[in-house]
């Protein structure tokens, strides 16, 4: 009898462990939620909605986007990502903005604590008003040099990827902008229409409908890269400034991160659906439709860039008076 | 495209939504929603379309977009329940109907007042839509007109007119209130250099004084303790009775409904504001128009359909730079542009050339909207009235429960509570000193739009304030302003006293 009892023990125990081996093994074996920190029908939730959809079909799970919002540079949602176990099953839907939670006092770290899935971005465009007389870039910096501030470009308000942007350009061009900050994209482009503002620098993507209709008239990239946009190529600022190489891209960064201390498996695991997911046709498709890069960097290389973002962001709006942490005290390097 | 093929795309539009159960389903259901959310005071019609976006993702276009705009006009109708019933506004752009529509519910009035704002509400929208469809490229360009100089003056006649209509005795009161809330619109970090001011160091502060606690706070509080002390009594509702007003009734004010659609549409294609202003814009002009102002506030009919005609006008008004420019014309609508985004539709000024039939789909799905909107609003209108026979003693706290949950609902914020009770203690006792309390939650919601548009256009002109002159459109709204704030001054009435008694004399 006590034989057949210790059998049954065992059994047990070997049962329970197998079962234990075999949770952590098959990651997933629920369902994983995306903890979006923007607002539902943004780029950032259009994007992850997309690709979450396509590692759902092959991680075999539903992966739910809930998007909860609030506080400064997205904190609230991450501080809610942060606070579930790091097992994989929370991921958090992010963007570049996100490195300014710190030196904005709603996150107390830094940002380094997330392993970063980068799905994409649309590069910056800068723009005039069409009835501008600038007919290229650098007619329009030869005149900002004439008269130093004496021309007005908008973009929306300190310290947003876009304002880091304008300054990187000022600072590899030498020449000045007289800056008038909007509070989004839309509002400053509808300011460079009305003729409030004759320069604007947003994203391809936001600029898209504009640009096709000759609303507004693109004249550089703020990429090292000419950007073709239908029939048209848009050049690159770096061809006549060579110099804005010091500063530029800064560009936006659209994707997801996992806790960093969530176990390696897990993470090898949604590398390879996040790498299968990118190149799936809707994702594709999307990338085209909205000027949208379609990048699908992860691991190391990803991490790097949210290092160098969470740099340049943290100490740019310190010495704009804009931020309440110093960077310094987080442990930010300078750029 | 020839007027043929658009007429016939829009009727093929109609028999689409009409010939399918599902979607009319889905049009009834998300208006009643649309109802319940603009009735119920904090959530409002932004926050319904933000939900329904999420859950109409899977959807096709089509039927995600009925239910988007379903909802949309029913929770700006909906708005005009708590205002003529309890006298606490469901939305911000219903705060112009409790003038006229709770006096009328408290002459037992309320089912009338119910029908005509339904009434009011579906004649609104369905001018907005023939709007959408004729005036698109003509209203596009003029809001393109409006810079910083434009939107700053506009948001300052908003509140100085709100403080004009609203109060009891004296314009200055009406305006102080107004500058109150237009003081704490600055609390916050500043939108454009992100500078703290009279954040006191409160990190729940920095974001700035949130507009649903402070329009609960300010409206239902003091409802409740006027209550409360039993001086005051809930309207009654002796007489259900006929709640669709006679044809006659609608056929004499014509004039109102065509003139305050008109406000509602302009005011609407104007990007960044949205029905509440329209609402006030339209009660005042019609208010300063008519032959006889004093029985303004008294629960006049007038009063009823000039506020609510324009707010749901203002939808239609709102989808203009949406669908021509891609610039949303209101809060509601710029939740609407991401869900067309998620959809794959980029509205713009390429839309006319990529899908040329979409306006038509949207003015089909307009029509429709307003016409499920009154269904329901008539059907709705004698049972809602029936819960104003629930005693005080036990519909007042319920209220205030639906107060808490509403301010604390949209943020998930506690903090909000901690605003919305001092503000709510504030407004009492400055109602009881015959402060009106609608110019102050209207300066909270414009004095941001002010604020910033003042800032920013002193910017561009760096520093010059000629161009309030030189500009033709910020000049026509400067004259106004003046001519509010003159024609209401003591020594100006006396002299038009005087001037009419000896014009009537010779």
């Amino acid at each position: 009898m006590k034989k057949v009892m210790l059998l049954g023990m065992i059994a047990m125990v070997l049962i329970t462990g197998m079962m234990f081996a075999r949770g952590q093994e098959e990651y997933p074996s629920r369902d994983i939620t995306n903890i979006l920190v923007w607002a539902a029908g943004g780029g950032t939730d259009l994007a992850n909605r997309l690709v979450m959809a396509e590692m759902a079909k092959i991680l075999k799970v539903n992966i739910n986007v809930v998007n909860v919002t609030g506080g400064v540079g997205g904190s609230v949602g991450m501080l809610e990502a942060y606070s579930k176990p790091a097992d994989g099953y929370t991921l958090c839907g992010l963007s570049e903005s996100i490195v300014t939670a710190g030196v904005q006092g709603g996150w107390d770290k830094r940002v380094n604590v997330w392993d970063y899935f980068i799905i994409g971005g649309s590069p910056d465009v800068l723009s005039v008003s069409p009835n501008a007389p600038y007919k290229n870039l650098k007619e329009l910096v030869d005149a900002m040099k004439a008269n130093p501030k004496g021309i007005k470009a908008g973009a929306s308000a300190s310290g947003s990827i876009h304002h880091l942007n304008l300054l990187a350009f000022e600072k590899g061009t030498g020449a000045q902008f007289n800056f008038i900050p909007y509070t989004g994209s839309a509002p400053a482009q509808n300011a460079a229409m009305t003729g409030e503002v004759t320069v604007v620098i947003t994203s391809v993507q936001e600029q898209s409908e504009l640009l096709k209709a000759g609303k507004l008239r693109p004249l550089a990239m703020l990429t090292p890269d000419p950007f073709k946009f239908g029939d048209i190529t848009i050049p690159s600022a770096f061809a006549d400034y060579p110099d804005l190489a010091k500063y530029l891209p800064l560009e936006q960064q659209i994707g997801f991160g996992i806790r960093r201390d969530a176990p390696e498996p897990v993470k090898a695991k949604l590398r390879e659906a996040f790498k299968q997911a990118i190149k799936a046709e809707a994702v594709q498709k999307f990338g085209r439709d909205r000027f949208f890069t379609i990048k699908g960097i992860y691991g190391d290389e990803a991490n790097k860039i949210f290092d160098k973002l969470e740099s340049v962001f943290s100490w740019t709006l310190w010495e704009l008076g804009a931020a309440k942490v110093d960077p310094a005290k987080l442990g930010i390097p300078k750029p | 495209m020839t007027v043929f093929q658009a007429l016939v795309s829009f009727f093929g539009y109609l028999g689409t939504i009409l010939s399918s159960p599902t979607t009319l389903l889905l049009l009834f259901g998300s208006t009643i929603l649309g109802i319940i959310f603009g009735a119920l005071p904090g959530l409002t019609a932004t926050l319904g379309v933000a939900l329904l976006t999420t859950l109409t993702y899977s959807l096709d276009t089509g039927p995600a977009l009925v239910s988007l705009l379903g909802i949309y006009v029913g929770a700006v109708y909906g708005g005009s329940y708590g205002s003529i019933m309890i006298n606490i506004p469901g939305t911000a752009a219903a705060a112009a109907t409790a003038l006229d529509g709770y006096p009328k519910a408290l002459r037992g009035e309320a089912g009338v007042a119910i029908g005509l704002t339904t009434t009011a509400s579906f004649l609104g929208t369905i001018v907005g839509m023939l709007f959408v469809v004729v005036f698109t490229p003509i209203i596009s360009f003029l809001a393109l007109q409006f810079t910083s100089f434009e939107f700053f003056l506009l948001a300052f006649f908003g509140i100085l007119i709100s403080g004009s209509i609203s109060t009891p005795d004296l314009v200055q009161k009406g305006w102080i209130a107004g500058f109150f809330g237009l003081f704490l619109a600055v609390v916050g970090r500043d939108p454009l250099q992100f500078y703290p001011r009279f954040t006191l160091g409160l990190p729940q502060l920095e974001g700035g004084i949130e507009v649903v606690p402070v329009l609960i706070g300010a409206f239902g509080i003091p409802q409740i303790i006027q209550v409360l002390k039993d001086r005051f009594v809930t309207a009654k509702a002796q007489q259900v009775g006929r709640v669709i007003p006679s044809w006659n009734k609608i056929m004499h004010n014509i004039p109102h409904i065509i003139r305050s659609a008109l406000i509602g549409v302009g005011i609407g294609a104007v990007p960044g504001i949205g029905e509440d202003i329209a609402a006030w814009v339209s009660y005042g002009t019609a208010k300063n128009t008519s032959k006889h102002p004093e029985i303004y506030g008294t629960g006049c009919d007038e009063g009823i359909i000039a506020s609510e005609t324009a707010n749901n006008a203002c939808i239609g008004g709102a989808m203009i730079p949406l669908l021509s420019l891609g610039i949303p014309g209101s809060p509601p609508a710029a939740m609407l542009l991401g869900a067309l985004l998620l959809h794959g539709i980029a509205p713009g000024p390429m839309l006319h050339v990529e899908q040329p039939t979409f306006v038509f789909q949207v003015s089909a799905i307009l029509l429709m909207a307003s016409a499920a909107m009154y269904i329901c609003g008539i059907l709705l209108a004698p049972q809602v009235v029936k819960l104003l026979r629930v005693p005080p003693a036990l519909f007042m706290p319920i209220v205030a429960v639906l107060c808490l949950i509403g301010s604390y609902a949209l943020g998930l914020k506690i903090f909000n509570l901690y605003l919305m009770v001092p503000i709510g203690i504030i407004a009492y006792y400055m109602g009881e000193l015959g402060y009106p309390i609608p110019p102050l939650v209207i300066g909270v919601i414009l004095g941001t739009m002010a604020d910033e548009n003042l800032r920013r256009a002193l910017m561009v002109s760096q520093g010059s304030f000629l161009p309030f002159v030189t500009r033709p459109v910020a000049l026509i709204l400067l004259i106004v302003i003046l001519l509010t704030v003159i024609t209401s001054t003591s020594t100006f009435k006396t002299f038009k006293a005087k001037w009419t008694a000896k014009r009537s004399r010779s």
